[in-house]
């Protein structure tokens, strides 16, 4: 078992985790491990710019400010931790019945290398040149990504002078 | 310059945003307006200087990559046609002026991804545009902050992501098979392995991702949750256009551009477009709420789209794009209508509101119109486009498809007939006998939609000529 | 060569129709004028263009679907068919339709019918004809809409049965064309074989449910006494007929080219002689006028398909006569109903009677029409059935058989509906009916003078209407316009006529204990040795027999119920369960909707990798 099948294998169990959990912090914690491991991944894989850019944006800063959310929450009560525990249970049964699903059709499915490897002057441009360089048009998307963030926030979190 | 189509509605944003008076807000509605009125002009006055590749300072700043030809030129036309729709609507139903200007500014981002979607020429641009369309629709959909709207939401971005990870895991593999993005090198890299089933399964990968976003059956669930919570003038833009664009546009574009027609995807979407006709239209058989039964008519009518598409043949895909059109003009027509319907009674469940055709007879014979058309029903326009998608099914011998098709407009014409029976014909419910016709631009709008649904199926030999068989040359 | 001269009767009603809907509420007589007026033209565009031939193409669908139109005889003879019974119905609606909601709608509904009509006629192209002919399920739909207020039902169960014949009509016109390779309907030649007789089978769908053959009839009983009574008279009885039938005709003799030796001819002529049987059978025990004279329009369809499967000159001919007789007699008859429900009040016939002292003239028409439709030398039907009889006997003596057993009881509801409606004692409440309004009178008297005339000088129409649509096919000797050649046959058929008149006498004498008294005919020194041996049982096994065809009429009303309970419940239902269950599935639940997406995709993956 390689070094990335490990890394794979916690990264799976880290979200699992996550998406378990019944305390908000436990999550936000579940999170930010996720962006640590993707990041090492990132890392292994040869894409150092992704991996910063994942560790300082989605295990750093996301995380603050989901903290900063939960210190305004309360905590639940005792006998209501437990209906919410049996509430996920029933809502997310299927994830391990999924995963084993998926598992055995894609072992089933033999996938081999049945192409011939890229060619040298496709290559001749790198990919990660072609992922991250070359992407002015993107930019525009990001860009509107972005306003539409902004947007989102006003309309659902700022008060309407007008209603009030 | 058609570049401009991105960065204009891009452009109108900032400046809005720039902080002037409140007295300049107002105009957004306006300013929206001229953005979609200008973009159906540019589309049907065609100004060679705009759309030909010619070097402009412009597009030597920005360097993008873009490409349009006919198929293009229909999404053009339909974004300008339900863009503008929406915006007169949601200006006339929001009396906020602060909502109605985020509702602007939003539709427009929707719009600048949508414009951009339909003329990028690379992989990964298509996955970010999609990408800005997807948020801007969740917000406009939970923007009256409705306990059922934030609901459809959270399922519409749930759904989204799967079917964004669908895609970028098939971009992963395409990318390892071809070292490139852009939509001719993919091509060219996927030609020269025909036979590869790695390819293949990053090929239905993409597929079913679009498949989700277009809302096709059994990747479809989330639809009816949202049209239905969706305030309607949002709903408009979501079932006219959006899904269109996001899911059956880009299929069309991939299979005609980047994969081919590839015998085995071909029969997974011809089957799953089959399959979204049949159940679309039998559920929303059952429906007893006016806005979730469009929705279920949506996916049906998706369905006829996918199935001419995976038919394949040049003529199939024209029909497919015209089917496209006309979908967005009748199932827009249909939601304006229910706009309508709620402003004055408050609700659009069927067993609650009846007899209204007396009483708002624009909104009765229009919606009367828009379902003929639906249906498939000469002269309007949705006659020639189904007749189209037929004829071309049975010209590629697939006679069981072409029976299915046929016997779903039935269906079709069952359920709608109910509706127009439940709302409009009969006697006025207890406490509705005074109920006006819905407020003046909505009974404009609807006269414009429902005089373009007549208008294209009388003049179809001009439709032919401008419109089916340059795009049926695209594909050829 | 261009004619656009063929875009006229297309145009004419089309154009009236537009300035109706845009002429204010307020000028009430200019609608009825400009009405008349436009089918007025429509009649003389119409016998200007008879007898002539043009051909008209423009570019227009692309794909092989240019817009072309063809007139020539058989297109130009049922044109002007068509436009003299608009002519005439629209001159009887005039009076009919005053003061009645919707009047104007009924007219724009009216003339758009004429204009698809005559486009449908004259299409040279499947995809025009399929324009033309889709066109007129929306008119169909509207004039069953606009009658009584629970009319709705009706129309929508005609719009969805008509709907999807004609669907199946648009998926052979697809088939047709692929496999033929042209859409231009006199260049299609197909063979009968898998695929050929699919669309074969597939357009004769859409023919006979046009021309109101069983299956597809159940629609029309109700609409005979939901919808305003004109359009019984226009669309089922007449313009339906000559349409479906034309198509048929075009189907068989022109694309397909049938022969007696193939499936396709039995397959027809079963359809024609149930049709013929059942639905008269189901006429026998109907109440109501209006529904026992649908049930007839339904019947005497099975008459002309049976005509024209026989696929014997003599046979089309017969047909395509039948046709035209047809839509002369079953007008006036539903003109006649129209009368005596307007002047009346009602049309069951069990409020009914003594009406012929009150109106004579509409009495007249109908005894007219009655005799035609019976088979009585010499109207205009009696020719034309023995020409069907005389094709159906060399084919094979079954269907002969059940064209005649038809014939009778045909002839015996038609002696009770004239006897309980005209005749009897008067009804006291029906004291102050007054004859009908000279324009009520003046199109049926038309009629029925034109049914005699077909009759009495019936070499005329078909030297003139029917034989030059076969062309050199005709010169095969069979059916010698004047006197039928079968001398045995119309022998059988006068014993068949005769037959039907002493069962009615001696049906009502055994009746007349009960609700109705007996009337004078019945005590005329003639008839009434007969009548009295009628009561000392020398018809008893007679009796035995019609207690076994009123049973067996129970029984095909039974099924024809069923058959509606099937299209108007069973389908429905079934259907309905479906959208329940599809609509339950979505629980709202977006865990379930992920398992779906993902279930989805996964059988998608496996599906291209195995």
């Amino acid at each position: 078992m390689t070094m990335e099948m490990v890394l794979l294998l916690i990264l799976l169990a880290a979200t699992v985790w996550t998406v378990m959990t019944t305390r908000l912090l436990r999550a936000v914690i579940g999170l930010a491990l996720t962006s640590v491991i993707l990041t090492i991944l990132m890392y292994r894989f040869g894409a150092p710019l992704a991996g910063v850019f994942e560790l300082s944006v989605c295990a750093g800063l996301i995380p603050v400010i989901f903290v900063t959310t939960v210190s305004f929450t309360q905590r639940l009560t005792p006998e209501k931790l437990v209906v919410r525990k049996k509430e996920r249970m029933l809502k997310f049964w299927f994830l391990p019945v999924l995963i084993v699903l998926v598992g055995m059709v894609l072992t089933q499915v033999h996938v081999t290398i049945d192409f011939p490897p890229v060619s040298p002057e496709a290559l001749r441009t790198d990919p990660r040149a072609i992922l991250w360089n070359l992407r002015h048009l993107d930019l525009v998307g990001q860009i509107a990504v972005l306003l539409a963030g902004v947007f989102g926030v006003v309309v659902f979190f700022k008060e309407d002078p007008s209603c009030r | 310059m058609a570049t401009l189509l991105i960065l204009l509605p891009l452009a109108i944003i900032m400046v809005l945003n720039l902080p002037f008076k409140d007295a300049f807000k107002r105009a957004a509605p306006f300013l929206g307006g001229c953005f979609y009125l200008l973009q159906a002009a540019l589309v049907v006055f065609h100004p060679a200087a705009f759309w030909d590749d010619i070097y402009n300072p412009l597009e030597a700043f920005f360097a993008f990559e873009c490409s349009t030809d006919a198929l293009s030129l229909v999404l053009f036309l339909s974004i300008a046609i339900v863009g503008f729709v929406a915006v007169l609507v949601g200006a006339h139903a929001l009396k906020n002026p602060r909502q109605r200007f985020f509702l602007i500014n939003l539709l427009l981002l929707a719009t600048v991804g949508m414009n951009a979607n339909v003329m990028v020429t690379d992989l990964f641009s298509t996955y970010v545009f999609l990408e800005v369309t997807a948020v801007a629709s969740f917000i406009l959909i939970a923007m009256m902050k409705g306990e059922g709207a934030l609901e459809g939401a959270f399922k519409y971005i749930i759904l989204s992501v799967i079917a964004s990870v669908m895609m970028l895991l098939s971009l992963a593999l395409l990318v390892l098979v071809t070292g490139q993005t852009s939509f001719e090198a993919v091509r060219a890299g996927l030609g020269a392995s025909p036979e590869s089933l790695f390819v293949k399964m990053a090929m239905i990968l993409f597929v079913c991702g679009l498949f989700v976003k277009g809302g096709v059956v059994p990747f479809h669930a989330w639809v009816p949750d949202v049209y239905a919570s969706a305030p309607s003038f949002v709903s408009v833009f979501l079932a006219g256009i959006v899904t269109k664009v996001s899911g059956v546009y880009i299929l069309m574009r991939l299979l005609v551009s980047v994969f081919g027609f590839e015998a085995s995807v071909q029969q997974v979407i011809m089957f799953v477009g089959a399959l979204s006709i049949v159940v679309g239209a039998l559920a929303a058989l059952a429906q007893r709420d006016f806005k979730r039964m469009l929705a279920y008519s949506s996916i049906s009518q998706v369905g006829y789209i996918v199935l001419a598409l995976g038919c394949g043949t040049p003529l199939a895909v024209a029909g497919a794009a015209f089917h496209l059109f006309n979908h967005a003009v009748f199932k827009s027509l249909l939601f304006v209508n229910a706009q309508g319907v709620e402003e004055r009674c408050g609700t659009t469940h069927m067993e609650m509101v009846s007899g209204l055709g007396s009483r708002m007879p624009v909104t009765g014979w229009t919606s009367v119109i828009a379902l003929l058309s639906t249906a498939g029903v000469p002269p309007l326009a949705g006659f020639w486009s189904k007749l189209l998608i037929i004829m071309a099914l049975l010209n590629a011998s697939r006679y069981g498809y072409a029976a299915v098709a046929l016997f779903s407009s039935v269906l079709t014409l069952a359920y709608f007939l109910s509706m127009q029976r439940r709302m409009f014909f009969g006697k006025p419910h207890k406490g509705m006998e005074n109920i006006r016709e819905a407020g003046p631009v909505i009974v404009g709008v609807e006269i414009i939609l429902a005089g373009i649904t007549v208008g294209a199926g009388l003049l179809y030999p001009l439709v032919l000529e401008y419109f089916i068989l340059p795009v049926q040359r695209v594909v050829g | 060569m261009q004619m656009p001269v063929l875009w006229v009767p297309i145009a004419i009603p089309l154009l009236a129709a537009a300035a109706l809907l845009s002429v204010p509420r307020r000028f009430l007589f200019a609608k009825e004028a400009v009405s008349l007026f436009a089918a007025a033209l429509n009649l003389v565009a119409a016998w200007t263009l008879f007898g002539k031939e043009a051909v008209y193409a423009a570019p227009w669908a692309g794909l092989g679907a240019e817009f072309s139109l063809r007139l020539y005889h058989f297109s130009g003879f049922i044109m002007l068919a068509a436009a003299c019974f608009g002519f005439f119905v629209l001159v009887y609606s005039v009076v009919f339709m005053r003061g009645k909601d919707h009047a104007r709608s009924f007219f724009v509904f009216f003339l758009v019918s004429l204009s698809l009509t005559n486009g449908a006629v004259l299409a040279d192209n499947l995809i025009v004809l399929l324009f033309f002919w889709e066109g007129l399920l929306l008119t169909l739909f509207g004039m069953i809409a606009i009658g009584r207020p629970q009319a709705f039902r009706t129309a929508t169960k005609a719009f969805i049965i008509v709907g999807i014949c004609d669907l199946c009509m648009m998926l052979g016109i697809g088939l047709a064309g692929h496999l033929a390779g042209t859409l231009a309907i006199s260049a299609i030649r197909l063979p009968l074989d898998a695929l050929g007789g699919l669309a074969f089978v597939l357009l004769v769908i859409g023919a006979i449910s046009k021309a109101g053959s069983m299956p597809f009839h159940s629609w029309i009983p109700d609409a005979a006494e939901d919808a305003p009574l004109p359009f019984m008279a226009i669309l089922p009885a007449s313009l339906e007929k000559l349409l479906g039938i034309y198509f048929l005709a075009r189907i068989s003799l022109d694309m397909f080219r049938l022969t007696p030796a193939s499936w396709a001819s039995p397959f027809l002529m079963v359809i024609g002689c149930i049709t013929i049987v059942a639905a008269v059978m189901m006429a026998l025990i109907q109440k109501d006028y209006k529904r026992l004279l649908s049930y007839h329009a339904i019947s005497q369809a099975g008459y002309m398909i049976l005509g024209i499967g026989t696929c014997l000159p003599v046979g089309i001919i017969g047909g395509l006569f039948h046709m035209i007789n047809h839509a002369l007699y079953k007008t006036c008859l539903f003109l006649t109903g129209g009368s005596v429900e307007r002047q009346a009040g009602t049309t069951n016939l069990e409020g009914l009677g003594g009406l012929a002292r009150k109106m004579p003239a509409t009495f007249a028409c109908f005894l007219v029409a009655a005799a035609s439709i019976s088979g009585v030398p010499p109207f205009n039907g009696f020719f034309s059935k023995e020409m069907v009889y005389e094709a159906a006997l060399e084919r094979n003596f079954l269907f002969y058989l059940a064209a005649a057993a038809g014939s009778f009881f045909t002839a015996a509801s038609f002696l009770k509906l004239g006897h309980a409606a005209f005749l009897g004692p008067l009804r006291q409440e029906l004291k102050s009916v007054r004859e009908t309004a000279w324009p009520m009178l003046l199109p049926m008297l038309t009629i029925a003078g034109i049914c005699v005339f077909f009759g009495v000088n019936n070499s005329w129409p078909l030297e003139h209407l029917i034989r030059p649509v076969l062309g050199p096919l005709s010169a095969a000797g069979h059916g010698s316009p004047g006197v039928p050649g079968e001398h045995m046959l119309v022998i059988v058929t006068a014993v068949i006529l005769l037959g039907a008149f002493l069962n009615h006498v001696a049906g009502a004498a055994m009746a007349g204990s009960g609700l109705k008294a007996i009337d004078h005919i019945y005590r005329a020194p003639v008839l009434s040795g007969i009548y009295e041996k009628a009561q000392r049982k020398v018809f008893d096994p007679y009796v035995a027999g019609m207690k076994i065809a009123e049973n067996f009429a129970k029984f095909s009303a039974a099924v024809d119920r069923k058959m509606d309970v099937f299209y108007d419940k069973g389908i429905v239902a079934a259907i309905t369960a479906a959208g329940h269950r599809l609509g339950r599935l979505h629980t709202g639940n977006y865990s379930t909707y992920i398992i779906w997406a993902v279930a989805g995709m996964l059988l998608a993956l496996v599906f291209v990798a195995g």
